[in-house]
């Protein structure tokens, strides 16, 4: 079996509704692979079943071959808005995540460990706080370390920074493809969104996802050289055709779905 | 099913600040002063109340109601009689309401988060909890070898079940969120009850430790009247046998700050414990 992610016919339905519908997707080890698609598409949920939080209906998930039985270490969340435990100070959301997947670690390796992890995200100066005391953006660098400091293979992200103003958010795109493209070997990335740019400049392939039930509709590669740079992306002729096709394929689902209904 | 088990949780609100958050902060000094000042009008009120109904009610030689000075005279001469019950009374409220928290917070968090042994025990807990406590004073005091040990069975069970009940539908209402989290983290078992279930249902615990420390004051002051030979009630209980209403009513007020202070006392750790709670 190939290394990586593999989901074959995967079906989920909740309520007596189908929420995703056979969901083929192989993701080799070390892509980038950001999930794209509309609310209601299913992509959260698509993510939730990655990691072991909740089970198909039918199909297989694998993670180099192994079937996913529920969550495991190796495969690290953010999620959106609510990755730290509020009652834990910023090093201790990240030392108890260390003392997890490294449980010979002694307590004080665990807070000097989490200390590194947090001036990795540029987080040095929030170390002795508490969650509450943090802005959104903060929250979240603190959450990527802790998923970082899980030392998972495979990172899963949620959406992680839909709450947060396009400056920040810009930031914490290039901090991740920073560590990203740092690591060695490289980390297998699913990243879910609905923001079309967010998707295509931290992509090397966008899956797209359409609406009720969710399915597959396009599975794109994104070829842009890495060590991206926003400004010259952004204003590419070859990043505005994908996007504008991303754009399309996304309209003609809305379409179909309104004509269904 | 939170609803239907958590009990009615009074707010222990202490002297309430009338100040609204719309306000801007110029004003915060002032709105506290006529917080102040409002208070204090009602304290005033009552007090007068109180030396006009001793002064002009015609109330005989040993007035039901003795006037202020007379009772605070009374207070200051009971005051080493009092400090000697306040630790008899405490050494009876005390181990009662203790185990009663460590019990109820394990049963109620153990209980809470599972779903089987919910099906299990709230049919009975749904029972046993709305029992008047006070039905069990002569029962234990039967059954157990001392007052005091009856006594403090009977604060236990008075203070337990509201504290079990918030503590169970505190891990019962763990948020899906933190649920996900500490499956992604691996934590489980009794990791997973400290470090999650725990701080997660603190708000709830101590709303029941407050309704409870609440009931061990009444049950506390009840039991004595059935056979001790010192406390707070006990204390009310024997002058007014004698007729000695001043004392009777230093007494009365005597408890009531003891009560306000260990009220208080509980709501500051509580305020220390949930910093992080906005």
């Amino acid at each position: 079996m190939s290394q990586g992610l593999s989901l074959e016919g995967v079906d989920f339905s909740y309520d007596a509704s189908r929420i995703l519908s056979g969901i083929e997707l192989s993701i080799p080890a070390g892509q980038f692979v950001t999930l794209l698609g509309a609310s209601g598409s299913g992509k959260s949920t698509l993510l939730r079943l990655i990691a072991g939080l909740q089970f198909p209906e039918r199909g297989r998930l694998a993670w180099n071959g192994q079937p996913i039985a529920g969550p495991g270490l190796e495969r690290g969340v953010v999620f959106q808005d609510y990755a730290l435990f509020p009652w834990m100070s910023v090093v201790d959301n990240i030392a108890i995540a260390i003392g997890k997947a490294r449980p010979a670690t002694a307590k004080v390796g665990r807070i000097a460990e989490a200390k590194d992890y947090l001036s990795k995200v540029g987080l040095e100066s929030a170390i002795g706080k508490y969650p509450f005391e943090l802005s959104g953006g903060m929250r979240q660098r603190a959450a990527i370390a802790r998923a970082l400091a899980l030392g998972s293979p495979l990172l899963l992200m949620d959406e992680p920074f839909g709450a947060l103003d396009p400056v920040n958010r810009a930031r914490l795109q290039d901090l991740v493809l920073e560590i990203w493209e740092a690591a060695t070997p490289k980390k297998t990335v699913v990243f879910v969104t609905h923001d079309v740019d967010e998707a295509l400049y931290l992509g090397d392939r966008v899956v797209i996802l359409g609406s009720t039930p969710g399915r597959v509709i396009a599975d794109l590669a994104v070829e842009f050289p890495r060590h991206r740079d926003r400004r010259t992306l952004f204003t590419s002729d070859a990043f505005h055709e994908l996007r504008e096709s991303i754009a399309e394929t996304l309209a003609a689902d809305t379409l179909r779905q309104l004509v269904a209904a | 099913m939170s609803e239907t088990l958590a009990l009615e949780t009074p707010e222990v609100s202490v002297t309430p600040t009338p100040h609204t958050a719309s306000e801007p902060s110029g004003t915060l000094i002032n709105g506290r002063l006529q917080g102040i000042f409002e208070a204090s009008l009602v304290w005033i009120a009552l007090l007068g109340a109180w030396f006009a109904a001793a002064e002009y009610l015609p109330l005989g030689a040993n007035p039901l109601i003795p006037s202020p000075a007379v009772t605070a005279r009374a207070l200051w001469e009971s005051l080493p009689e009092l400090w000697v019950g306040t630790l008899s009374s405490f050494s009876i409220l005390i181990p009662g309401f203790l185990v009663a928290t460590v019990l109820g917070i394990a049963s109620g968090l153990s209980i809470g988060s599972s779903p089987r042994l919910q099906r299990a025990f709230f049919p009975f807990a749904r029972v046993a909890a709305p029992v008047p406590p006070t039905v069990y004073i002569p029962y234990a005091i039967a059954l157990l070898p001392s007052f005091k040990l009856s006594a403090i069975f009977v604060v236990f069970i008075g203070a337990f079940w509201p504290i079990f009940q918030n503590a169970a539908a505190g891990a019962h209402a763990l948020e899906q969120r933190y649920r996900d989290n500490a499956s992604i983290l691996g934590l489980s078992g009794f990791e997973f009850q400290r470090r999650v279930v725990f701080p997660a249902a603190l708000p709830h615990i101590f709303s029941g430790m407050a309704v409870g420390l609440g009931f061990s004051f009444i049950l506390l002051t009840v039991a004595e009247l059935f056979g001790a030979n010192a406390g707070l009630g006990r204390f009310v209980q024997y002058y007014a046998d004698f007729a000695d209403y001043p004392k009777m009513v230093a007494g009365i007020l005597y408890t009531g700050l003891i009560t306000f202070l260990a009220m208080t006392g509980l709501e500051a750790i509580k305020r220390r414990a949930l910093f992080w709670q906005r």
